[in-house]
């Protein structure tokens, strides 16, 4: 960075400090952040329906053990679970990414120079998992409608109800999210967004007094 | 002995992020779309969600002992200080009569499918009540041990180590 353009990002304040009054120690006006309670929702549906959709795939291979265990499962079963998992996680994660994005607003990452164990700081690890955000959200829709056509117009007379190219984009779409996660984990865990405690110890305060 | 054990973190880790956290996606998201998924059902006659929620039941089911497993571990490792210590003596007991709850409800969830698995018996929507408010309960709890008091975040493990918070 030159260094005109440094001493010009220093003279204007951040325009968070315009509502600072109304805003908590953790930079938010409420105590609990809540973007990530409902990525609980789209990691979750996510991941079992496309885990149920295998277990429909491999159907033939299982039902042996399942009738060993005298539990009775229907392959057009597993895949309810696979699609209504799946149309779940749609609805739900749009507020996931809105909620993201507000808080996203008023973060505060930590001042120093801290890393994540891959190398980036505090903005680019933000920026990243706010782009990755949205195209998660795109892949996500475009999942569900793929698997909605293979459900009632594709696939609708097939035993085995998704193709084994939407399973294979499954998983490798959980492999992204995981690391996706990963980056939103270290904005709490390395950089003390919206964390009451590590907001406050950063702000020289006494956890014994302000935390007890 | 305690040389065999792996070296901790700037979290106070043996491994490089928290676990329990993760694990918990598959309990929370599966009990409480359990919940919504028999309410619908009900609502609209779509007798083959109750399969949908028999199956993210069981999965919650399973997905609580594995939480129960790594969430001991880390909070042995976690040294609550302040009124965390409370809260997380109150995440443990909830956490583990959950998944009592949890068991007993699969169970019985198990046995009336068993007979009929396009019936729900209405007693099955107050046992729904009870798991979404202990679940809300839970999950309040395990929030602000993370997002208040910062458990197992570096800056504050940084702070029990240098004494500056106990």
């Amino acid at each position: 960075m030159n260094s005109e353009k440094f001493f010009q990002l220093i003279a204007i304040p951040s325009p968070i400090n315009q509502i600072a009054d109304q805003l908590g120690a953790n930079d938010l006006p409420y105590r609990i952040p809540i973007h990530p309670n409902l990525v609980h929702f789209t990691i979750g549906l996510f991941a079992i329906g496309i885990a149920f959709d295998f277990a429909g795939a491999f159907y033939p291979l299982e039902k042996r053990i399942f009738r060993f265990l005298a539990l009775p499962v229907t392959r057009t079963g597993f895949h309810d679970v696979g699609w209504y998992n799946v149309l779940a996680c749609s609805v739900i994660t749009f507020f996931t990414v809105a909620a993201g994005f507000y808080e996203m607003l008023l973060a505060v990452p930590l001042p120093g120079e801290i890393r994540t164990v891959i190398g980036q700081n505090a903005i680019n690890t933000m920026i990243w998992h706010a782009i990755g955000g949205v195209a998660l959200l795109l892949i996500i829709v475009v999942m569900t409608i793929w698997r909605g056509y293979q459900r009632f117009v594709w696939r609708k007379d097939f035993g085995r109800e998704v193709t084994w190219l939407y399973l294979f984009c499954g998983a490798t779409i959980l492999l992204v999210m995981g690391v996706h996660g990963s980056l939103g984990a270290w904005l709490a865990s390395e950089f003390g967004v919206h964390i009451t405690a590590d907001q406050l110890l950063a702000a020289g305060a006494d956890l014994k007094e302000s935390l007890p | 002995m305690l040389e065999l054990l792996p070296p901790l973190n700037d979290k106070n880790l043996p491994w490089l992020d928290v676990i329990h956290p993760i694990v918990v996606h598959f309990v929370i998201a599966m009990a409480l779309i359990t919940v919504v998924f028999d309410l619908i059902g009900i609502i609209t006659n779509k007798r083959n969600l109750f399969e949908v929620s028999f199956w993210n039941l069981v999965v919650a089911t399973i997905a609580i002992f594995v939480a129960i497993i790594f969430g001991q571990i880390e909070a042995g490792l976690a040294n609550p200080y302040g009124a965390s210590r409370d809260i997380l003596n109150y995440h443990s007991t909830i956490g583990w009569s959950l998944a009592g709850v949890l068991g007993l409800f699969t169970g019985w969830r198990y046995v009336v499918r068993q007979k009929d698995p396009t019936r729900l018996p209405a007693g099955f929507l107050v046992l729904d009540g009870v798991l979404a408010t202990l679940v809300f309960c839970q999950v309040y709890l395990g929030d602000m041990l993370v997002w208040i008091y910062g458990l197992h975040t570096v800056p504050v493990v940084d702070a029990i180590r240098s004494g500056a918070v106990s």
